[in-house]
């Protein structure tokens, strides 16, 4: 009952992704961008979710009202992707089956590496340190019903927010899943949002290579074949490969892996194609979201757009592009800057108000 | 990281960082070798994608003074290696394998190349279950053991939050399962325990009565029940979950504690509490 509940965790999380992936990605003209779509939808689901979830918790209100304000948010979401975008969604649909009948045998890789990853996130078991902080804050937040109050590793009341986590709301995100729907924070973290978070990185790799190859099938499949080889194999303690299999739940193996990936497939974007206003819209969408997802983004988010897409805009003489460029960067260094000034001691917020 | 030292090793930190980083996989070597590949015989395109990007890569993130330099405006001690994860090593290492291979005209040499690719692959790094794999025993990947303890404390509680003293996996993994378990020991003063020793003002610090639990049932230093005991006391700590084996359950018997349960490896004791403590949620209502 619980992997069938884990199953349909994954699926509705995909058509959330999808509904708000789609409103922002479908034009007029040409047939919708599946992969982008659902890439562009999970950051931009994140970050509507910061701007819903921080003045909840800045004003100690309990979880149950952050789900009971983000849930119509989300289904209004939802119902008009399904109104203006349902179409689409069929059309494409239609479409993936038709290239699966057409090409049996790649689609058949395909679906065997990205089931072999399945696998080994979802059934093994792997003893983490971070779990004791990131996957017991969530079944904190959801048995206390509040945000980030209390401790979670001892489950002591806290008298002020731990600011390095303040900001990264992503686990904010799966307590109000765990609420919602009663599904134990142990199977959201390790079950479901690392089964999500494969399926997108993969995406994400797919989505590369596609362009690299530029839609040439076979050589996209053997890329993605190499990848998962290397990914397996590239593995100490502190590679994005690491986390990405043994500690999927964590915000780092998103930013270490799907922040990266999604940027440097927006870089490729931009160097082929010019249609410079979405998709730098849509690059501020992902570092942003990225930001909001673990604080690790915001020092390595701006680091790595800039040694991108610097280099690309100096030599070309883009210097229009410094501004997008500048935006992209700035949600990291702002709340970098932020948690440097709580370090200094400049502010703190309190769990409770202080007349 | 946090071995290692930016003030310490100013510019050799930057070595060691990328050798504890890589430990023995050749993949950032791979993803230079890669980038000499390109320059050589790369398209333009794949050249203006990847070239710039990767000069630059070197001249800042694996550049011996960035860590210096950065460590005067941050502490990128523990966390300098997250920028080796900018390296797109995971994208352009197996284009370039997979465009030496689709360049081939023979489908045998095409089957040969891939299979030396993936060999040399396997051969530069470590595998994910080098150490075994160890599948989890149930959906919470949780060891039932921990999950029947939760329940042994449960049953001997007569409060819903209760407080208890566990060893280091348990203590880690506890709350991910039962968040209605509170601690006495946090992350932080296990490390410690872990790494270091307790002064004697630490163990007469009545601000942190869990150092003398840990100085006697972690580091086996001579601790006196009836300061034992007056750490549970002081720390409202009610359980404690030890291994059967552990050499110190003669002691917790003599500081007061007696057994309520046990599993095929742990036993769970428990201690009266003169003061019963109970444990409430903070009242928030009467702020909004």
């Amino acid at each position: 009952m619980q992997i069938l509940t884990a199953a349909l965790g994954v699926i509705a999380h995909f058509i959330i992704y999808l509904s708000f992936g789609s409103l922002l990605t479908k034009r007029k003209e040409g047939e919708l961008q599946l992969s982008l779509s659902l890439v562009v939808g999970f950051f931009a689901y994140y970050s509507l979710f910061f701007f819903v979830c921080i003045p909840v918790m800045k004003m100690y209100r309990p979880l149950s009202l952050l789900t009971a304000v983000w849930v119509p948010v989300v289904a209004m979401i939802v119902l008009c992707a399904v109104i203006f975008c349902a179409g689409s969604w069929v059309a494409k649909g239609r479409s993936i089956l038709q290239s699966i009948r057409r090409h049996p045998l790649p689609a058949a890789i395909l679906f065997a590496i990205l089931a072999v990853q399945i696998v080994i996130v979802t059934t093994s078991y792997n003893f983490t340190l971070d779990a004791s902080y990131y996957v017991a804050g969530v079944a904190t937040n959801v048995d206390t019903n509040m945000i980030n109050v209390y401790d979670p590793f001892t489950g002591a009341w806290q008298d002020h927010f731990e600011m390095r986590y303040f900001f990264a709301t992503y686990p904010v995100s799966d307590a109000v899943v765990c609420q919602l729907t009663g599904i134990p924070a142990l199977v959201q973290t390790k079950t479901v949002m690392a089964t999500v978070v494969i399926l997108l990185t993969n995406l994400v790799y797919y989505m590369i290579a596609k362009l690299l190859f530029e839609e040439k099938g076979h050589g996209t499949v053997l890329m993605l074949g190499f990848i998962c080889l290397m990914n397996l194999f590239f593995i100490t303690m502190f590679t994005p490969s690491l986390f990405l299999f043994t500690r999927t739940y964590e915000g780092k193996a998103i930013v270490g892996n799907l922040s990266v990936m999604t940027i440097l497939y927006f870089f490729i974007l931009l160097v082929k194609d010019r249609k410079v206003r979405l998709y730098w819209l849509l690059l501020f969408l992902v570092c942003f979201g990225s930001t909001t997802v673990s604080s690790t983004a915001n020092m390595l988010i701006p680091a790595e757009v800039s040694i991108l897409f610097l280099p690309d805009i100096i030599l070309k003489k883009r210097f229009r592009q410094l501004l997008p460029y500048a935006a992209c960067i700035l949600p990291g260094i702002l709340l970098a800057l932020a948690f440097v000034a709580y370090v200094k001691g400049y502010f703190v917020f309190y769990t409770y108000p202080r007349w | 990281m946090t071995v290692l030292n930016v003030a310490e090793q100013g510019i050799r930190y930057l070595r060691a960082c990328l050798d504890l980083y890589s430990e023995n996989c050749a993949f950032p070597a791979l993803y230079f070798a890669a980038l000499i590949f390109l320059c050589a015989k790369g398209s333009e395109r794949d050249k203006r994608i990847f070239l710039p990007g990767g000069v630059v890569l070197l001249l800042t993130v694996y550049n011996p003074l960035s860590p210096v330099i950065l460590m005067h405006f941050f502490d990128v001690n523990s966390e300098y290696y997250r920028f080796f994860w900018i390296t797109p090593a995971i994208v352009l290492v197996p284009y370039v394998a997979t465009n030496i291979i689709t360049q081939q005209k023979d489908v045998k040499q095409k089957i040969a190349i891939g299979a030396l690719i993936a060999v040399l692959f396997v051969f530069s790094g470590n595998f994910l279950y080098a150490n075994g794999y160890q599948k989890a025993e149930n959906i919470y990947k949780m060891p039932p053991e921990l999950m029947e303890v939760s329940s042994i404390i449960h049953e001997n509680s007569d409060t819903e939050y209760t407080k208890a003293f566990l060893e280091y996996d348990y203590n880690m993994q506890m709350r991910q399962y039962d968040p209605k378990i509170l601690l006495t020991i946090d992350r932080e003063d296990y490390l410690y325990a872990t790494s270091a020793d307790y002064t004697q003002e630490m163990l007469h610090d009545p601000e942190h009565p869990q150092y003398r639990m840990l100085a006697a049932l972690i580091k086996f230093d001579p601790v006196d029940p009836a300061d034992f005991t007056d750490a549970l006391e002081t720390s409202n700590t009610e359980f404690v979950v030890v291994n059967k084996t552990h050499r110190m359950i003669p002691y917790l018997k003599q500081a007061g504690l007696y057994q309520v349960g046990e599993t095929k490896e742990r036993a769970v004791f428990k201690y009266d509490l003169k003061d019963p403590y109970v444990f409430e949620l903070v009242d928030y209502t009467a702020v909004y």
